[in-house]
């Protein structure tokens, strides 16, 4: 019993692993959009813009794997619901890569620096908790963690929070001087992108939960700020 | 299905059935039980005719040798020399001496001598194993009546005399040693040749031959041949073994023959012919053996580069040779009990001398036997008896060998 | 199909048609094994799958009715050249039963014969006997659970093992290519999974070709997959020979698709 599937396993973790590789790159690249909005460097920018097309052929590689496993190998139990979670989940990886290359694409469109200079610091800071956030699903992931996994979407709030600070104010900054209205609307974006990352780390750890335990249901319960219609 | 108040019936037809089983299965008890029984009579007859009382009269009394109370066995030597020479003819003990001096001949012997030339016992009357347990008085009533000088005996009939001595007129003298001589060596020339032959041809037709008319025809006529009457054979044995072949099996071509074997009726001709008898069923046997081998055997040799030989040889011989021995020895059974053939051929019926090779005039046992169960002495039937008795024996130890060789490879 | 590079080709069959007497079980063939892969036979049964993988090293001769036509080509030679040994063709390709068929002999004895009528002789340089049969026991993935009674009967193991045993027996010959004729049809689910894997190993080494009426196990086990099927005359031809991933996610003929998807045969 000790070999009867020596080679499905290594392709599971193959699967695993081009899965972390994939969201170092996604992380990387909204580490990098956030620094090139702060530093206003358009250089790093469209070195993000350009490096998404790599993260979706990884995004489409990795797919054609899973669906090949699943062709091929009939996986059963733990390992369908894992190849399932892993179609999921870098679907959410390539989401939040498209948030980063938005990212850069309106730091091409800034043109009010002290407007930017205002919640910078704040957009920085939403990143970094919506950055770890990630970081720890990978390890809850990879460590098989469940209980680690429930905690995470937790964080959610204090993101959401923050996005709610932000965002009223660059309105209050928008009703003092109408001449910020297109800055402001752009950063509202990112915050706005920053906030569903967080929220995308939410249904990567669901889907955690779910290889581990069969569980399938929404984690974060009602959302305590539900963001007017626009 | 579970409507309520519905109760399936199972048991419909279940008494019926049940007694059905019952009848049958007492009729094939019943069967069983006559085989048994027959059995057992055969055995039973063939005991209470080699065991039992026998009145032996000597022609001349004892008592005029030795002295009351005393035997022969406490005289030496040379007293039993001189009680030769003085009731011997002098021709008789001069033909005595010149087969073996009597100074170099045992004591035990010189009693023999004694007891066979002088005293000259003769039966008298012979009793049933039966009676003589059973009405043991009565018997010795009627022998003192009868046969007042006769001496009253508890013999079997089955003893080492009994193989140690050729055949003689003389019933007290009576041996099987040339019959069952005969017999061995006829069955080691039909197991010598039969054998190789059978399996070798077995071999062919299973291994090798292709399934063409010609094959198929060899194939039925092999099958009939095994339900062929022996007298066939040994029809077919006297013209070509005794008649055609007879310089080879008279042992003339090789200078080996023996007086009376000129003629081509020896144990060459014999064992060649029992050899004839049962090689259709050892080719069969060995057919039936050697198709039982499972053919994923062949094609796991085959799959791995042996040749047909090395198949052959390494697999599928030695898993079908507990059949092909277990068959062989049946059919060894079967001539070792043949007469028929035997009788064609040319077995002597009366032969007091040992085989000494394949060229050599012979008897067997079944001949033997069935001679002297023709002869009107009703003493000679307690010998035939007691032969059937060792012929069976025989018969049984070949058997539990095939079994005990079939075991042997099973493992 | 792949363009074969021929150096890459274990075997290479071309316009094979197999007769059993007048009746054609495999029309017009050609396929080009590749070395060292896994290759596939699927497809329904009657399909001559079984009649193809036996015709490639000449085993379909032990049937008396049965003649081929076309050529294989095995190291540079049509092995129906009439110059050619059936025996030779057969040490150096393999094969492997549907029913596991271990010799009634002990475990050792099973590997050590199949080394000794192929010419195996321990010498210098060479490993022993005892050597060999352990290389080749542990080759099989069988060394140890057996290696405590290599002299017990090779059917006393079970049925999963006696398979194994059937392989280390085959791998003794050093054979060059391995046939498996359904190697896991008559075992469980748990052995079935290790003789795949032991395909999966054995790879890196031997060039294997198996014919399995099981799908998934093709798609499980095998780099390469031919599809075969029945034409009107009920002859079996191939339909479709490609990766196993791309037949199986992806294939070229609908006949195919409705066959690995369970729709069809």
């Amino acid at each position: 019993m000790d070999f009867s599937r020596n080679t499905f396993d290594n392709h599971l973790q193959k699967m695993a692993d081009d899965t972390l590789l994939l969201a170092s790159r996604v992380s990387e690249a909204v580490h990098n959009a956030i620094d090139a909005l702060g530093s206003m460097d358009s250089i790093v920018a469209g070195q993000v813009i350009a490096n998404d097309e790599e993260i979706n052929a990884r995004r489409y590689q990795i797919e054609n794997d899973v669906i090949v496993l699943i062709a091929t190998q009939q996986p059963v139990g733990r390992d369908v619901r894992f190849l399932a979670a892993i179609l999921e989940i870098i679907t959410e990886l390539e989401r939040i890569g498209d948030y980063a290359k938005g990212i850069c694409k309106i730091q091409l469109l800034i043109t009010r620096e002290d407007c930017l200079r205002s919640v910078i610091s704040d957009l920085k800071r939403m990143s970094v908790m919506g950055l770890s956030m990630l970081n720890d699903s990978l390890s809850a992931f990879i460590n098989k963690d469940v209980a680690f996994a429930r905690q995470i979407p937790d964080r959610d709030d204090a993101v959401d929070s923050l996005y709610n600070d932000i965002r009223s104010r660059l309105v209050s900054l928008m009703i003092k001087d109408m001449s910020y209205a297109q800055n402001v609307d752009y950063l509202i974006w990112v915050a706005h992108n920053l906030e569903r990352l967080a929220d995308r780390v939410s249904n990567i750890c669901e889907r955690i939960i779910y290889v581990y335990t069969g569980e399938m249901k929404e984690l974060d319960g009602p959302r305590k700020y539900q963001p007017p219609e626009e | 299905m579970n409507q309520p108040g519905y109760q399936p019936y199972f048991s419909v037809n279940l008494p019926g059935r049940q007694a059905l089983s019952k009848v049958w299965r007492s009729l094939f008890l019943v069967t069983t039980a006559i085989a048994v029984v027959f059995l057992v009579i055969l055995v039973g007859t063939l005991i209470n005719q080699s065991v039992g009382y026998v009145a032996i009269e000597t022609k001349t009394p004892i008592a005029s040798l030795v002295s009351d109370g005393h035997s022969l066995e406490e005289l030496d030597k040379a007293e039993l020399v001189t009680l030769l020479q003085q009731n011997l003819t002098t021709g008789r003990y001069n033909t005595l001496n010149a087969s073996e001096p009597m100074e170099t001949r045992a004591k035990s012997d010189l009693v023999n001598l004694v007891y066979t030339e002088v005293l000259e016992p003769e039966v008298q009357e012979t009793w049933l194993l039966t009676e003589s347990i059973f009405h043991g008085n009565r018997i010795k009533a009627e022998a003192a009546e009868l046969h007042p000088d006769a001496l009253l005996q508890f013999k079997s009939w089955l003893n080492f005399n009994l193989l140690k001595t050729t055949q003689s007129s003389d019933p007290l003298a009576s041996g099987i040693r040339t019959a069952l001589l005969g017999s061995i060596w006829s069955i080691l020339i039909t197991i010598l040749v039969a054998f190789p032959l059978g399996v070798g041809a077995a071999l062919y037709l299973e291994e090798y031959a292709r399934d063409t008319w010609v094959n198929r025809m060899i194939q039925t006529n092999i099958n009939n041949l095994a339900g062929v009457p022996s007298i066939i054979y040994g029809m077919l044995g006297l013209a070509i073994f005794v008649r055609t072949l007879s310089v080879i099996t008279s042992g003339a071509a090789f200078g080996l023959g023996s007086g009376g074997s000129e003629n081509g009726r020896t144990l060459l001709s014999a064992g060649l012919t029992l050899a004839l008898l049962v090689l259709p069923l050892i080719i069969i046997n060995t057919q039936e053996a050697v198709k039982a081998v499972p053919d994923t055997l062949r094609q796991a040799s085959y799959g791995l580069g042996a040749t047909q030989w090395q198949t052959i040889w390494y697999h599928v011989l030695p898993n079908a040779m507990p059949g092909i021995l277990t068959g062989t020895i049946l059919a060894i059974s079967r001539a070792i009990g043949e007469t028929a053939p035997l009788v064609v051929v040319g077995a002597a019926t009366y032969i007091t001398f040992d085989p000494n090779n394949v060229f050599s005039r012979f008897t067997t046992l079944p001949i033997q036997i069935y001679q002297w169960s023709s002869r009107p002495q009703a003493v000679f039937q307690h010998i035939a008896a007691a032969a059937i008795l060792v012929l069976l024996i025989l018969l049984l130890s070949l058997n539990s060998f095939a079994i005990v060789l079939r075991n042997r490879y099973r493992k | 199909m792949d363009s074969p590079n021929n150096s890459e080709n274990a075997i290479e069959v071309s316009g094979l048609n197999i007769y059993y007497d007048k009746f054609r079980a495999v029309k017009n063939v050609s396929i080009a094994i590749k070395q060292k892969k896994v290759t596939a036979f699927i497809g329904p049964s009657g399909c001559g799958k079984s009649t193809m993988l036996r015709s490639l090293n000449r085993m379909n001769e032990l049937i008396p009715s049965c003649h081929t036509e076309g050529k294989v080509d095995f190291l540079g030679q049509d092995i129906y050249a009439p110059n050619v040994d059936p025996v030779e063709v057969r040490k150096r390709i393999g094969m492997v039963f549907q029913k596991p068929n271990p010799f009634p002999k002990s475990i050792y004895e099973n590997v050590a014969w199949s080394a000794r009528i192929n010419g195996f002789k321990p010498g210098l340089g060479r490993p022993s006997m005892d050597e060999w049969v352990e290389i080749c026991l542990r080759k099989a993935a069988l060394w140890d659970e057996v290696k405590d009674k290599l002299h017990q009967s090779g059917l006393s193991i079970s049925g999963g093992q006696q398979q194994r045993l059937c392989i280390a027996r085959t791998i003794a010959v050093q054979p060059q290519i391995i046939l498996m004729d359904e190697p896991a049809s008559a075992l469980d689910p748990i052995a079935t999974l290790k003789i795949e894997e032991l395909m999966r190993e054995l790879a890196d080494e031997y060039t294997i070709i198996v014919v399995t009426h099981n799908m998934q196990q093709a798609a499980r086990a095998s780099d390469y997959t031919a599809f075969f099927t029945m034409d009107e005359d009920r002859s079996g031809i191939l339909v479709e020979y490609d990766k196993t991933e791309k037949l199986y996610t992806n294939p070229s003929d609908s006949k195919t698709e409705a066959y690995i998807s369970g729709r069809f045969g």
